[in-house]
């Protein structure tokens, strides 16, 4: 095990490199170039090629792009990411109150998608093709296919605008700060409500199907016919023995599925102004803000490879059938 | 001084919310403001003190120091946080800031400012020294404001006493008043720590409001200073809220969320359909100073040619494009001025629609289609152009295809190119491109200098065009050195007539500021060079009758 988790976190670390590097050079080939893009929104005709010189200077940008690549890994691996090259004020800062916004909202809408999609998904595989299935993958496929800009507009003129029942956008209301701490649970949730729902209701169709497909790989396995050979109710043996067997092929499936919580929904943080690492993103690469893209690629991929190391070994703990590493096979 | 606003461009969005969020968490007998009386019939003849105007802002703000902002967001809530030197009216005049009068002298290159007693919110005299502390760090650090004072002389600008300073400059220009608007700001506070990051958001200045707090994405909250020692404006808080989306922005406007911001003609449309919004909306329209056109790359073999660029211009349908694609909120311009500056030169036609007129143009100019492919060639060469377009600007890549669509009847083919505007703005500050579409806010000053001197072709100026005319160039030198306004106009006349002829750009329309504003705000003005802000009186004699008011803001933090 101590072998295996070594090694994993070896490869991740290389994959991590890699990631890094790709992504600086890809940042960095795109064209348009961050003072130029500064120096066009500028109001002054005789911007002072001076100051263009300094900015570059700062950022390095005047060096050759492995020299540049250099800088950054340098002060990467102290944790620390430079300064955005349009915005004054701490990257780190920017960040830290970005990440949690964001991973609050999904993770919220993650775990109201599952609550949901899970249980309909194995109910449908217990009784397949009969009207819970059949009802539930129409409802929840015809929800995949809704824009969900779309979606959040006609619920925004429902409930905020129409019944007036919801705040309009944003994350918390003016008076926020003056709020006792159970005024502001509650109002930090009357705010997340309609975003949860708009980014939960497309993910239902995914979790639904593939739970319901992990329960019916299961239905007909040897061990399940034993468990009825046995005399259990099917109800006993779906529940007792499927149910636990099928959850394991849920766990990759969340361990894929929980990077995207981190890095966030851009259409959906911009239309309810909710100030996450998604909006953050979009901005930095629309105006080539090398230091804000580099420091996201890091968060964004040193979680999804942490979570894929979580995975595999939640998998074996899960299933003690499966070894890890080569080194224990057979044993 | 122009700017290139991209048509993507962040609006001069511009609205108010109140207590709109919160309203939705109150207990359910609050959830409805309380009824209010008819906006439109309350008595407004006597403003009185008080209440909470809501503004919008599309996108947040990065900075407060005035040295350093540039967005006109930024611009927009720096007014209310500091007072210039001097200011302008509603016409757009000079009129005086802190300084309470000045002088120039005979040969133009000095200023004398005498101060009035203006006060920063810490209650600390404004002093000349403040004034030569910001113009110091304006000329070494700030990109945007240096170039307004080329030129200055640090010997010859000095604080002469307490009240008075001068400054001074190594020639005549004759716009250089106009940039005496920039803040001021006081040494004894920004002389600490990091000019450049350590104030971004900790803000002394000497305006009417004092900021009270401001939260990352969300929102900017202002006060009213009660020491200001000027004409206190009447409202007691402007807070800015943070909308990035139009829709929501416009559904917060309908709630009475936010009390104002800029309607896309999408919305305006919609609005002058709605008499029940304009129960509660006023909607105008007004033209500020900028204009849209289409850049011609006079490098390019075929385009350097100013018969091509004249036929092309006369293809570009403007009647059509400003009723489908403006729904009629727009105008034609006929050159580099607007109908509202006095530089403007009312003899100059604008170009007008004719495809026939252009074709006989272009074979005058030798472009004929021998190869009968329907497209017309020259040495080989065909009549092709490619055209750059902003992706996300729905009205630009319309124009140009109605554009396309003209040209292809006449045998000139336009390939359409999207771009993300990154990128587009790369390829017009390097000279790659041959045609695209851009929009200038132009400052209040005619002078051209930076978009059509010789000296201004990359990478030394913003003469992306690369347009060269030695008559040019020798008027847009007098026309920034005469002090004289007659004689002045008189060369940007004649500047004027000169690019039109030559059609270094295609100048193609003027699009109007489409704005709505909640009736319950009173005594609302806009000003035709500057729109709603900017401007003083401006927002400062905005006042709200106490029957519309809603929640006060407290203040506390």
């Amino acid at each position: 095990m101590v072998a295996f988790l070594l090694r994993r976190l070896s490869t991740a670390l290389v994959t991590l490199v890699g990631i890094c590097a790709a992504t600086f050079v890809l940042i960095h080939a795109a064209p348009g170039d961050p003072v130029d893009i500064y120096v066009a929104s500028l109001r002054s005709t005789s911007v002072s090629p001076e100051i263009a010189r300094t900015v570059r200077r700062i950022h390095h940008l005047d060096r050759p792009l492995v020299i540049q690549f250099g800088y950054w890994l340098r002060d990467a691996v102290t944790l620390d990411f430079g300064d955005s090259i349009l915005e004054p004020g701490s990257l780190r800062d920017r960040i830290s109150r970005a990440l949690p916004a964001t991973v609050l909202l999904n993770s919220a809408a993650l775990l109201l998608a599952l609550l949901i999609a899970v249980p309909i998904g194995f109910l449908s595989a217990m009784r397949p093709r009969r009207f819970l299935d059949q009802s539930s993958r129409l409802i929840f496929f015809l929800l995949y296919s809704l824009p969900n800009f779309w979606v959040a507009l006609i619920l925004i003129r429902v409930f905020a605008v129409r019944l007036q029942i919801l705040p309009l956008f944003g994350m918390t209301s003016d008076d926020f700060e003056r709020f006792s701490t159970a005024g502001r649970v509650r109002d930090l949730a009357l705010h997340m409500i309609l975003p949860v729902v708009t980014l939960a209701y497309s993910q239902l169709a995914l979790f639904a199907r593939f739970a319901r497909v992990s329960l019916l790989e299961e239905t007909h396995k040897d061990y399940m016919q034993t468990a009825r050979a046995k005399g259990l109710a099917e109800r006993s043996v779906m529940i007792g023995h499927g149910v636990r067997n099928a959850a394991i092929p849920m766990i990759s499936l969340l361990a894929l599925t929980i990077p995207y919580v981190i890095s966030g929904s851009v259409v959906i943080e911009k239309i309810f102004a909710w100030n996450g690492i998604g909006l953050l993103f979009i901005d930095a690469v629309l105006s080539r803000d090398y230091p804000i893209v580099m420091a996201l690629a890091v968060v964004t991929a040193v979680a999804t490879l942490t979570l894929s190391i979580v995975g595999d070994v939640l998998y074996a703990w899960a299933d003690p059938r499966i070894r890890l590493g080569a080194g224990e096979v057979g044993i | 001084m122009l700017t290139m606003r991209q048509h993507w461009k962040r609006r001069l969005g511009v609205a108010a919310l109140l207590l709109g969020a919160s309203l939705a968490c109150s207990p359910p007998e609050h959830r409805q403001a309380p009824p209010p009386p008819d906006a439109a019939q309350f008595d407004d003849r006597t403003p009185e003190d008080g209440g909470t105007v809501v503004l919008r802002l599309d996108t947040d703000i990065r900075s407060l120091n005035p040295v350093f902002i540039n967005s006109v967001y930024e611009k927009e809530v720096a007014s209310f946080l500091f007072d210039g030197l001097l200011e302008l009216d509603q016409e757009g005049r000079v009129i005086p800031g802190i300084a309470k009068s000045w002088e120039i002298s005979p040969d133009g290159k000095a200023y004398t400012f005498h101060l009035g007693t203006s006060t920063f919110s810490d209650g600390t005299a404004v002093k000349a020294a403040d004034v030569i502390f910001t113009l110091n760090h304006i000329l070494h650090d700030s990109p945007e404001l240096s170039g307004a004072f080329e030129g200055m002389q640090t010997a010859g600008t000095r604080a002469i006493d307490d009240q008075t300073v001068q400054v001074a400059f190594d020639k005549a220009r004759a716009g250089q008043l106009l940039a005496f608007g920039t803040a001021i700001l006081p040494e004894h506070i920004y002389s600490k720590g990091d000019f450049a990051k350590d104030y971004a958001f900790a803000v002394t200045g000497n305006g009417p409001y004092r900021l009270l707090r401001r939260t990352a994405g969300k929102e900017v909250v202002l006060q009213r200073r009660g020491d200001y020692p000027g004409k206190k404006p009447h409202l007691e808080y402007v807070m800015f809220k943070v909308i990035g989306d139009a829709s929501v922005a416009w559904d917060a406007l309908r709630r009475g969320d936010i009390d104002e911001m800029e309607l896309n003609s999408e919305q305006w449309t919609r609005a002058q359909a709605d008499a029940g919004f304009q129960r509660e909306i006023d909607l105008r329209r007004f033209y500020k100073l900028g204009y849209n056109f289409i850049p011609w790359n006079t490098r390019n073999p075929i385009l350097a040619d100013k018969r091509v660029r004249q036929a092309l211009s006369m293809c570009l349908d403007r009647k059509s494009i400003i009723q489908h694609v403006y729904g009629g909120t727009a105008r034609v311009i006929t050159g580099p001025f607007t109908p509202d500056q006095w530089a403007y030169n009312p003899e100059v036609p604008p170009v007008e629609f004719n495809p026939a007129a252009a074709k006989q143009l272009l074979s005058d100019a030798g472009w004929r289609d021998t190869d009968r492919d329907g497209v017309l060639d020259q040495n080989k060469l065909p009549l092709e152009i490619r055209m750059l377009v902003p992706s996300g600007s729905r009205t630009s890549i319309e124009q140009a295809q109605i554009f396309q669509d003209s040209l292809k009847q006449i045998g000139v083919k336009l390939d359409l190119e999207q771009l993300d505007n990154a990128t587009l703005i790369g390829r017009v500050t390097q000279g790659k491109f041959e045609a695209t579409f851009l929009s200038w806010d132009l400052d209040l000053d005619p002078d051209l200098y930076a978009l059509f001197h010789t000296d201004q072709i990359p990478p030394h100026g913003q003469n992306w065009v690369f347009y060269s005319n030695p008559e040019v160039d020798a008027l847009l030198v007098q026309g920034r050195e005469a002090m004289d306004q007659k004689q002045r106009t008189v060369i940007y006349q004649k500047l004027h007539q000169i690019l039109a002829a030559d059609q270094p750009y295609t100048w193609v329309l003027q699009e109007s500021v489409k704005w709505a504003s909640n009736k319950r705000l009173r005594n609302v003005k806009e000003s035709r060079a500057l729109g709603p802000f900017f401007w003083v009186p401006g927002p400062r004699d905005w006042w709200i009758p106490t029957p519309f008011r809603k929640r006060e803001l407290s203040a506390s933090r």
